[in-house]
């Protein structure tokens, strides 16, 4: 019984080790989709953008400075910022900027539901344009992003796109740094693979964008899901709406600079993301408008936070096993076990390497070996997340609890240009 | 067993297990590079490289403008390049002249004589004219521009009136125009952008004349559906699994996904977005005002017209008298390679991820 654990256990392992391979070795050698970049010219479509901000005093001033700045036909660009139950100046702010600029047309939620979903929720009330983006307070779009956010949705197949993220304040610590590298992988290698081989690059909630007539027609934002991108994604999947993701839309972020935060995060993102595969796993690899790779990326893609428990449940059995003694046996098994230990274990690590080979940079792939390090903390929070969750839905606690996010960022760092001075936040 | 053997077993072993990581620590404590990663700047402005000649060389205008009133040509240093001031007509670009010199700045019209081949950048007030076979690096002209058969420019060309490329001449790089490009058999583009674009046989008056007298045959744009319609949101989507097919003289409103190839027959018209997984083929004479999105190969018939944008993932073939977006609605056409017939014409932004031939 405990060897054939071991041995599914095992199986589970090597399919997320070779998934790793694959992305990898995909974006090093295979052919790369770029399909919406090109467009440069067109009969821009409206849009509006809707800025989330709870408690955003510190860094909502450079996202409405950017936004004013960028590169799209100002007539046909609604600037919203959903102020949803500040307690801090973030309403006064905004409020300043509208007073300068009458085409910022702000809304002030002072009640309802808490989080972010729900805040979308009910902005989305007020929007009238069929495309409409998503950005964090804490972002900072670059001039362009709007068009390679918006170039997309001329394909009528497509009803979300995700745009990349990039780290702003890389160099204030050892976290900050690694999650640099870990961002890196995500986007450059991930993210683009997927969308280079037709499977599911995943909305990612902000630095992206929804058709509104998709939206409508899987029921607008699901103001109970914790992870309302992931939630997204699969629900636009199954009705036959594809997510794109445009590795060249970056767009700066601030990413947690203390490891508590950093762990709240991951946390929620665990939660949310599991919570989102026990309502579409099943669905997923069962739904028949799907290729083949789409369920099988899908699936992988839904379970990719419980991975972390099944890892540490492997690492006991096999410590279980050795001093039980029991024979592994079977030379698949012995294989699996071999190919894992040689390559499996560097698998993620190989991953972040070649993304930061195709960001072009140089020094920064020395911190390799401290990923390792953050891997450790984030294995242990997800697996203290399902724990959680594990325990919640057999005791039945507790509705889920949505934990914004806290900010580093002391004061804007946009002076008069619309990019950041990057000193500054080094 | 030596006191000493399992320390220095440990010691060891430490080390080893340490060595990897200091090149992290020291890059942890130094922070080479720790900076936030580039973002992409790009603003999409085609013309970027030649405002960025007309900035560098701005400071040289009063000097030039001297060797304007005392009609001679003089030779200048500017950020450790060397600058001819062309301030007199018929300067013959002899190669002694031209020796070590990056860029050239001229207030009147040019012609640079055919065969020569001048590894420098242009700047002219007026109009520039090369001949048979020459070859530049780049131009930014006020005037028209005309490049003389087999001429080639290796890197970007812009002028603020129209461009005319003669037979078999080639554009490496960026040509755009304020105005219109003309485009002869034989010559081959990477990225171009104009208001107007025409593929023309040759044999007409290519050099002065407008637009609508060189191109009467194509006047599909006319009834094309105002900006914010080119979206179409309003109407249904419709997935089809497998190839869709819209019969001859058939109007149709409808956002379309097809899994296999979409084709719109001889006299059809489509309003909306179409994609196909594979190839789609606008036939003779058919209309779709909406974008298409391709994986495969794009065919455009003679006489079609297609509002756009077009997202090709593979190569585009257009045939004699199809266009594409309107003057009112620029557009853009990307794809893989594009092969264009004579007689065709474009608005906006056309870009041949490879590389792009007017058909002779």
């Amino acid at each position: 019984m405990l060897l054939d654990l071991f041995r599914a256990t095992l199986l589970l392992i090597c399919i997320y080790t070779a998934r790793h391979y694959w992305f990898t070795l995909n974006r090093l050698f295979g052919q790369q989709r770029h399909p919406y970049v090109d467009v440069e010219t067109a009969d821009w479509p409206a849009v509006t953008v809707l800025i989330a901000a709870h408690n955003e005093e510190a860094v909502v001033a450079d996202i409405l400075k950017a936004l004013l700045e960028v590169d799209y036909p100002a007539e046909k660009l609604a600037i919203v910022p959903v102020n949803d139950r500040s307690t801090d100046r973030t309403r006064e702010i905004i409020d300043e900027f509208v007073e300068r600029y009458p085409r910022i047309e702000p809304f002030h939620r002072v009640g309802g539901k808490p989080g972010k979903a729900a805040a979308l929720k009910d902005a989305m009330e007020r929007v009238n344009t069929e495309v409409v983006l998503i950005f964090d307070a804490d972002y900072i779009p670059g001039r362009a992003l709007i068009r390679n956010l918006v170039s997309p949705f001329f394909d009528p197949e497509i009803g979300a796109v995700m745009g990349r993220v990039v780290p702003l304040n890389v160099g204030k610590k050892l976290l900050t740094r690694l999650l640099d590298l870990e961002r890196s992988g995500g986007y450059q290698v991930d993210q683009q693979a997927r969308m280079n081989m037709h499977m599911v690059p995943q909305y990612g909630g902000t630095v992206a964008g929804v058709r509104k007539s998709a939206l409508d027609e899987i029921g607008g934002w699901n103001e109970n899901a914790l992870a309302e991108d992931t939630d997204l994604t699969y629900r636009l999947l199954l009705a036959g709406w594809k997510t794109a993701y445009e590795n060249r839309a970056e767009c700066y972020e601030e990413v947690p600079e203390r490891w508590p935060v950093r762990v709240r995060q991951i946390m929620r993102w665990a939660k949310g993301h599991n919570q989102a595969m026990i309502s579409y796993l099943i669905k997923t690899a069962r739904c028949g408008s799907l290729s083949w790779l789409e369920r099988i990326d899908g699936v992988l893609l839904l379970g990719v936070y419980l991975m972390g428990p099944v890892l540490l449940w492997g690492w006991l059995l096999a410590v279980v096993l050795f001093y039980t003694g029991v024979e592994i046996g079977g030379g698949l098994t012995v294989l699996a076990l071999g190919v894992f230990t040689a390559l499996g274990n560097f698998a993620a690590f190989f991953e972040i390497a070649a993304a930061v080979r195709l960001d072009g940079s140089r020094q920064r792939i020395r911190l390799l070996p401290l990923t390792l390090f953050g891997f450790t903390v984030s294995l242990i929070s997800v697996s203290r997340a399902a724990w959680q969750q594990l325990q919640d839905s057999l005791f039945g606690s507790a509705e889920l609890v949505w934990h914004k996010t806290e900010r580093s960022r002391t004061a804007p760092v946009l002076k008069d240009s619309p990019l950041p001075v990057l000193e500054e936040v080094r | 067993m030596s006191f000493w053997a399992p320390l220095a077993l440990a010691g060891t072993t430490a080390a080893l297990a340490a060595l990897p990581v200091v090149p992290a620590l020291y890059e942890l404590r130094k922070r080479n590079d720790a900076a936030p990663l580039p973002t992409s700047r790009h603003d999409g402005k085609v013309t970027n490289f030649a405002d960025a000649l007309r900035a560098k060389l701005e400071p040289l205008r009063p000097k030039l403008e001297q060797c304007r009133r005392n009609c001679e040509v003089s030779r200048v240093g500017l950020e450790a390049m060397n600058v001819l001031l062309v301030g007199c007509e018929g300067f013959d670009f002899d190669p002694s002249q031209m020796q070590g010199i990056a860029a050239v700045m001229c207030c009147q019209d040019v012609t640079v004589p055919a065969g020569k081949v001048l590894e420098a950048d242009f700047c002219v007030d007026a109009t520039l004219e090369l001949g048979e076979g020459t070859v530049i690096r780049s131009a930014l002209a006020a005037g028209n521009i005309t490049l003389g058969k087999r001429s080639a420019v290796t890197r970007w060309l812009h002028s603020n009136g129209t461009v005319y490329l003669r037979e078999w001449s080639s554009v490496y790089g960026r040509l755009s125009a304020a105005e219109s490009i003309y485009l002869e058999p034989g010559c081959s583009f990477e990225r171009v952008h104009a208001p107007v674009i025409l593929t023309s046989t040759g044999a007409g008056p290519v050099s002065g004349g407008s637009v609508s007298a060189l191109s009467p045959e194509t006047t599909a744009e006319v009834n094309a559906p105002s900006g914010k319609d080119q979206m179409l949101y309003s109407h249904p989507r419709i997935r089809v699994e497998g190839n869709f097919s819209l019969p001859a003289s058939e109007i149709v409103n409808a956002n379309v996904v097809a899994t296999g190839e979409a084709r719109f027959a001889r006299g059809s018209c489509f309003f909306g977005n179409v994609k196909s997984y594979r190839d789609t083929i606008v036939e003779e004479d058919a209309r779709v005002h909406g974008s298409i999105v391709c994986g495969g190969a794009v065919h455009l018939g003679r006489g079609c017209f297609v509002a756009g944008p077009l997202m090709v993932e593979g190569d585009v073939v257009m045939d004699p008298g199809s266009s594409v977006g309107a003057p009112h609605a620029l557009t853009t056409l990307s794809s893989q390679k594009m092969k264009i017939a004579a007689g065709c014409r474009l608005h906006g932004t056309v870009w041949p991820r490879a590389n792009g031939i007017v058909e002779s």
